[in-house]
């Protein structure tokens, strides 16, 4: 039985340990808003956060994460009660198809927690591990900078990371 | 292909019904399937067709006839249908459509999402029906308020009456009583309100939290994962399997063969995953075993080489012409197999109760998907719902359906909800490709530049055949098997030997007028499944013929946008977006060590022009910026056209530097993003738009901006290098 904190709460897991976080909080958690793309930790769809850390966890067995907080999109903020990066996601029109971008957002949200005045070449560091094919990377490199920027961006990721 | 303007009778044929049960659409002669509409309609709503549903609380819900795969399309066709209905985009709630052939492309006349068209072959149908669905609602607020019609005017989804505003809902039981108006008269464009003008995507919002729902994130109630182990080579069956190992692995219900391989059937995916490595499984050899990458383009050079190509289009006399020339070039340029590599691996959830099926999926060929479950089923076509999703990439893969036919096979085979996902392994290895294609293209000009001669060879696989054979047990879902493997023969046979698949030779010359061409295809098919992959024909085609302009202009010393003027004298079009790009080119400060490289191709109905600006170091070509002018009429959110190619170029940019899917004994090699990797953001060039609107109807903007990418950025390579780069992806000497 693993122990962890879920987006703000406690829960078990009694499957077998070798289970990737990813699945686990996709299939169990019916959590969907995580998505599958490689199964490699080479694109960064799964991105969560771990402890505040973004983590790529289609290749994180389950059994790591005992006695961890995970933070997912989910638990970033929802429609009613968007993070600033989500806001700036709208804003900037940065999703095509969308599918990768619950793992951008993760890691821009960590990155702006760990550095709310990233530069251009922080922004380019921290989210190439994140692959887009629509090609939308001169709008989320936008849209995180709009945040970086901005001020109200600051207090909500401090409260998303104390959470 | 053929033009068929739907007439405004077929697109409102049903009648207005009051919802609360099912909608039936009126049978007019000659259609081949007139059941339900998909639609679940809420008690009292107002049905007036199939494209729209308004309920007494006046949620107005449109129901998409195209797929949405991030092309915006659900934004761009709420926009039009909102522009005339008048009520705002954002304001309806816009659904995927289910499968009618209501929904039909109307050029394709299947209801398919591709070829940059759905914007300009739904535009003015679309607007029609929101046109009469508004008088529908003015007549029957008349009749309610007792107010003359003339009185009435409309806002944003309200009947307005002097200072009173009342919702469409509050009108929608009388309207139902009411004959549909038909040929109301559509806006002029200078009162658009919400065409042209800029607004958040409708499904931004849930694509920035996560909450858009995907194929791959259907969960059903007792739903198992089914995982399938493929032949390495395509096209090949199991001789034999050995599943002990497998079967033992936990969480495995049951392995079951299925015609694409062996499926093994978990509680999970993860489950099913590791079980389906522990399979051993004999495969069959089949030709394709004996093909490499080499030998493909030994087979290519040989074909070229043969000189017995089919015309696909001549005009003029090419040796008079090539002897008129001043200068002369010829040359051959290389473009490799290719994957799509959408984002979501491609996946489908299928349920079938009774004699009921309900497949969730996110496809291309919604009406496609629902014949192919009848075919195998067997069930009447009316009791079979596709949920379309929102599409994690689409780029033409979704259009084939491998997927489904496993979900199919495997829920008959288990009585169970099954969901089948594709790993990212099982989608580059056991995909389907843009053809492999070797061009020799011979030319002359005369001394001002004018093309006088143009010939150019095509050798490589067709798209059609095989898109074909996938899509026709779909499509004809009663026909018997026996029928069908003659008529994917024929098919083959004809494009094989003496007519010439139309997207082979796309794009080869037509972008300029050049009164003196020649273009011959051969075929030359290994056995690897090909189909559309963004820009078809056109992402080959478009850079030999722009590689070969800029590779005249240099020859004879001409400046290389003068040299693309000089022929476009009659593609007014065309010759406006090349004039404004050379303005921006000349205008531009350019960075010691960069180089500008040059291109424009049509495609799609669409005129796009590009400019990269290259530097090369140690032997990496590095892109800064890419600027383009593009001209597909009237921009009916500006917004989406900007993406669409700033999404175009870093899509082709990929292509340009990395993109190679290899054979090695008919296996693909390449098997996730470290070998074949896709464009990162730290790689990605700054991106400037500048679209010319003249407020003609709208083109195609998905698929236009990939073709001048790569030739844009060989054209600067060569500028940077003095190589002459011919062969993709790009790679210094």
């Amino acid at each position: 039985m693993i122990e962890f904190m879920l987006n703000g709460e406690q829960v078990t897991f009694n499957g077998d340990p070798e289970t990737p976080l990813l699945w686990v909080i996709r299939d169990s958690f019916k959590l969907k808003g995580s998505k599958f793309g490689c199964g490699a930790g080479l694109c960064g769809a799964c991105t969560m956060h771990l402890d505040g850390t973004a983590m790529k966890t289609c290749v994180l067995p389950i059994a790591a994460v005992a006695g961890k907080t995970v933070t997912t999109i989910e638990g970033l903020g929802t429609p009613d009660s968007m993070h600033p990066l989500q806001q700036a996601w709208v804003e900037h029109n940065v999703p095509q198809c969308g599918y990768c971008q619950s793992g951008q957002i993760m890691t821009a949200a960590a990155l702006l927690a760990a550095s709310p005045d990233a530069s251009e070449a922080d922004i380019d560091t921290a989210m190439a591990g994140n692959i887009c094919r629509c090609g939308c990377y001169p709008r989320i490199k936008g849209a995180i900078q709009s945040v970086a920027t901005h001020t109200l961006g600051y207090d909500a990721m401090a409260e998303e990371v104390a959470s | 292909m053929s033009t068929q303007i739907l007439s405004r009778r077929h697109f409102l044929k049903s009648s207005a019904l009051v919802g609360g049960g099912v909608v039936v659409a009126v049978t007019l002669p000659g259609c081949s399937f007139d059941g339900e509409l998909p639609i679940d309609a809420a008690d009292a709503a107002l049905v007036p067709n199939a494209f729209l549903q308004i309920t007494p609380d006046n949620k107005i819900v449109f129901y998409c006839p195209a797929d949405e795969m991030g092309q915006g399309i659900r934004t761009g066709l709420a926009t039009v249908i909102g522009e005339e209905l008048d009520c705002h985009p954002s304001n309806m709630t816009v659904e995927a459509a289910g499968s009618h052939e209501d929904y039909n492309n109307p050029e394709f006349g299947l209801q398919l999402t591709g070829g940059s068209s759905a914007v300009r072959v739904f535009y003015e149908p679309l607007r029609q029906v929101g046109a009469d669905t508004r008088a529908l609602i003015l007549a029957a607020a008349a009749r309610d308020l007792g107010i003359p019609a003339a009185q009435l005017s409309t806002d944003n989804g309200h009947v307005i009456a002097g200072d009173q505003r009342y919702p469409y809902g509050d009108f929608v039981a009388t309207a139902a009583t009411l004959e549909m108006p038909t040929e109301t008269p559509v806006k002029d464009a200078s009162a658009f309100k919400y065409i042209g003008t800029h607004f958040a995507r409708i499904d931004a919002e849930a694509k920035a939290t996560g909450t858009a729902s995907f194929g791959i994130d259907v969960d059903l109630p007792d739903m198992v994962y089914a995982v399938v182990l493929r032949s390495p080579v395509a096209g090949a069956k199991a001789v034999r399997f050995d599943d002990e190992a497998a079967r033992r692995q936990p969480g495995v219900q049951t392995i079951v063969p299925v015609s694409s391989g062996i499926a093994v059937v978990a509680d999970s995916y993860w489950q099913a995953n590791q079980a389906a490595k522990k399979l051993t499984v004999e495969w069959e050899d089949v030709a394709l075993t004996a093909v490499d990458s080499t030998r493909v383009r030994a087979d290519l050079s040989a074909a070229l080489d043969a000189d017995d190509g089919v015309e696909a289009a001549s005009e003029g006399d090419f040796e008079a012409g090539l002897a008129a020339a001043a200068n002369t070039q010829s040359a051959e340029y290389f473009a490799p197999f290719l994957a799509h590599a959408p984002m979501e691996p491609v996946n489908a959830t299928l349920r079938i109760e009774g004699d009921r099926a309900d497949l969730w999926t996110g496809v291309q060929v919604v009406g496609a998907a629902q014949g192919l479950l009848e075919r195998l089923t067997g069930l009447p076509r009316e009791n079979i719902r596709v949920h379309n999703q929102y599409l994690g990439g689409g780029f033409g893969r979704r259009a084939t359906l491998t997927h489904v036919v496993e979900v199919t096979e495997i829920a008959m085979a288990t009585g169970k909800p099954v969901q089948v996902l594709w790993s990212r392994e099982d989608d580059l290895r056991h995909g389907v490709y843009r053809p492999a294609s070797l061009m020799r293209l011979e030319a002359g000009i005369d001394a001002d530049g004018k093309v006088t001669a143009w010939q150019a060879q095509r050798a490589g696989g067709n798209v059609t055949p095989e898109t074909l054979e996938n899509a026709l047990p779909a499509l004809l879902p009663s026909m018997p098997e026996g029928l069908l493997g003659g008529l994917h023969g024929a098919v083959d046979f004809i494009f094989g030997n003496w007519a010439v698949d139309h997207p082979s030779v796309e794009g080869l010359y037509e972008t300029y007028s050049m009164p003196t061409h020649t273009i011959t295809h051969t075929t030359v098919d290994h056995g690897l499944p090909l189909t559309f992959w963004r820009s078809v024909g056109h992402s080959y085609s478009g850079f030999a013929v722009e590689s070969m302009m800029d590779e005249l202009a240099v020859s004879a010393g001409l400046d290389p946008v003068a040299l693309r003027l000089k022929n476009l004298e009659d593609k007014p079009r065309m010759r406006r977006v090349v004039q404004r790009a050379g303005e921006l080119m000349a205008a531009m400060e350019v960075p010691e060590g960069h180089h500008l490289g040059f291109a424009s191709h049509s495609s799609f109905f669409t005129d796009v022009a590009e400019i990269a600006e290259v530097s090369v170091t140690d032997g990496k070509i590095r892109v800064h910026k890419v600027t383009c002018v593009v001209d597909c009429g009237t921009a009916i959110n500006p917004d989406t056209v900007r993406a669409q190619l700033e999404g175009g170029v870093m899509f082709a940019l990929t292509a340009a530097l990395y993109g190679e899917i290899d054979l090695d004994k008919g296996a693909v090699v390449q098997s996730n993003f470290h070998d074949y990797p896709i464009l990162r953001m730290d790689e990605a060039p700054a991106i400037e738009i500048d679209i010319i609107d003249n407020g003609t109807a709208p083109t195609g903007i998905g698929e236009p901006g990939v073709p001048p990418l790569a030739p844009a950025v060989a054209n600067a390579v060569f500028r940077a290098t003095g190589q002459r780069l011919r062969e993709l992806p790009l790679r210094l000497a």
